[in-house]
């Protein structure tokens, strides 16, 4: 990698060293980790699944909420390179979909991601001591083999993301984990409950309607889980939040 | 590696057609790449082992096929006992929903398996305090192996169970985002932390108690199970949505996404589909269109 790439990533760990503080939003954290992880692997799009601790997996975040990125993530808790990567604790790499290599190993998701313009697709584990707690995907819509170092570096960022979930709390208690992945998940449904209420009210897509979302979180300085608590049970008016006239 | 043993019969989950081994059923195993690509083994046997337990627990709870929300809550607060391993269990459960413009307060009803579970029950309600409160607070399960360990978190809630025998709690809301249902809260006489098995169990009962409790709200019963562990997010945006469309609570519009399901034979995540495409609408003076 040259500098600039370095400085990049540099700069990323800090923000997301910043985000680390009171006020802390672990969900707001993951997509803003999913969102630079595309930007500094020079992927198409990046994602982020997490054990629900009862067998299976669900997505947390993604650098987009468009519904072929979000559906190819939910495909990905079943089957494909975060399915394999979480069964090994190792990262996994897809560098061409359409082989038939890859379709006999993935013959649902492959053409899944295929029809939903992704070509390439790699996972890297989330782990924490012995645990693999999820993985971080990254999707190409050209083929693309991913050299060691961009698999290094989304395994950094990865670990970040763990370390995230548990962010500044003292981690004395062993439950605190996983305490804290359920109600990372909860928070996530909670903003999907939200995300339905702008998209209703405003007209918008799900994407749009997450991103004026964490807009007004933003611009308020108010968690990302509050706000979407706030809209989903009426605490807060929709019109406050879109910039979409009734 | 292939066996005649048949697999879970979930027809929405990855274990559809596939088959194990015996004995790596209940077994978390570590695979080497290698192995991925093989049928045989690794992905497929996972998927399996990872539905077991879930199908395990689902198969207890209903043996006979009875399926009285009362009498399944209060059999999953048993099979709390019997398969997680505590002393008791108890839950307090929604009544009836909120409508809009209703009292902060809302019945619950009380099951639970033993008099220590009910006398919990009781104290959580009263002091207005414990890992139950904490638990809607936080967002999550609160998981406390030894409550003398840290004796200043709640102080009027603390002392009082620990009295009453509990030495361990654990409790895990019954919520679907911000519907909330109820809490299930077990307890040790002992202290000790879940294992990673027992907290599996308890969540999986967690969500067939949230599966429950939504059944009796609605005053029909489903056989659709998976909509919960189902890792699509329609039927949450679907909620927002039919929330807006109709003026109601988050509480009513599920129950009502749930109740149009119902009458009209399909899952509930076709018809969230339905709604997050814009194919279907609720409107608040007629049937939906």
């Amino acid at each position: 990698m040259n500098s600039s790439p370095d400085r990049r990533l540099a700069r990323t760990f800090v923000t997301l060293a910043d985000t680390l503080v009171a006020d802390f939003d672990v969900l707001d954290f993951l997509v803003l980790l999913a969102e630079r992880s595309a930007e500094l692997l020079e992927v198409d799009a990046a994602g982020v699944i997490l054990t629900d601790q009862r067998g299976g997996w669900r997505p947390a975040a993604g650098s987009s909420e468009r519904a072929e990125l979000v559906e190819l993530l939910a495909a990905q808790t079943r089957e494909g390179p975060c399915f394999d990567c979480v069964a090994s604790g190792k990262p996994v790499t897809g560098a061409d979909l359409a082989t038939d290599t890859m379709q006999t190993r993935w013959p649902r998701f492959a053409p899944a991601a295929i029809n939903a313009g992704f070509r390439a697709a790699s996972a890297v584990p989330m782990r924490l001591r012995e645990q693999t707690v999820g993985a971080l995907t990254m999707l190409n819509h050209q083929p693309v083999d991913l050299d060691v170092t961009t698999i290094e570096v989304g395994q950094a960022l990865a670990d970040v993301a763990t370390i995230g979930i548990l962010h500044h709390r003292a981690a004395s208690r062993g439950e605190l984990l996983a305490e804290q992945l359920e109600a990372t998940l909860h928070h996530r449904t909670v903003i999907e409950q939200a995300k339905g209420v702008l998209a209703e009210y405003g007209n918008l897509d799900m994407h749009d309607a997450f991103t004026q979302l964490r807009r007004f979180a933003h611009a308020q300085q108010r968690r990302l889980s509050d706000v979407a608590h706030d809209l989903a049970v009426g605490a807060l008016d929709p019109a406050d939040v879109t910039d979409q006239p009734r | 590696m292939r066996d005649s043993v048949p697999g879970p019969t979930d027809n929405t989950g990855p274990a559809q057609g596939w088959s194990v081994a015996p004995y790596l059923q209940g077994k978390l195993i570590n695979l080497a790449p290698e192995h991925l690509g093989c049928r045989c083994v690794g992905v497929e046997v996972r998927g399996v082992v990872d539905g077991y337990r879930r199908q395990r627990l689902h198969a207890l709870l209903v043996p006979n096929g009875q399926s009285d929300a009362g009498s399944r809550i209060r059999r999953i607060c048993d099979l709390c006992v019997s398969e997680v391993e505590v002393s008791g269990a108890g839950a307090t459960v929604l009544s009836e929903i909120r409508e809009p413009g209703g009292s902060g307060h809302r019945r619950g009803l009380v099951h639970a398996s033993n008099p220590v579970s009910a006398g919990l029950e009781d104290l959580q309600l009263t002091v207005g305090e414990g890992p139950c409160v904490d638990a809607f607070a936080a967002g999550g399960p609160i998981l406390i192996p030894d409550l003398a360990a840290d004796p200043t978190r709640w102080p009027a809630f603390g002392p009082q169970a620990s009295a009453l025998g509990a030495s361990a709690v654990f409790s895990f809301p019954l919520q679907i985002g911000v519907v909330r249902l109820g809490s299930l809260d077990l307890y040790r006489d002992r202290p000790g932390a879940l294992t990673s098995d027992q907290l599996t169990d308890a969540l999986i009962l967690a969500e067939l108690a949230t599966h429950a409790v939504t059944d009796q709200l609605n005053g029909h019963a489903t056989s659709d199970v998976t909509w919960l562990s189902d890792p699509h997010v329609e039927v949450h945006q679907a909620v927002g949505m039919v929330r807006v469309q109709l003026g109601v609570t988050a509480d009513t519009a599920l129950l009502r996404l749930r109740s149009y399901a119902y009458s009209h034979g399909m899952p509930l995540r076709e018809i969230a589909h339905r709604v997050v495409t814009r194919t279907l609408r609720f409107d608040p003076n007629d049937e939906p269109t």
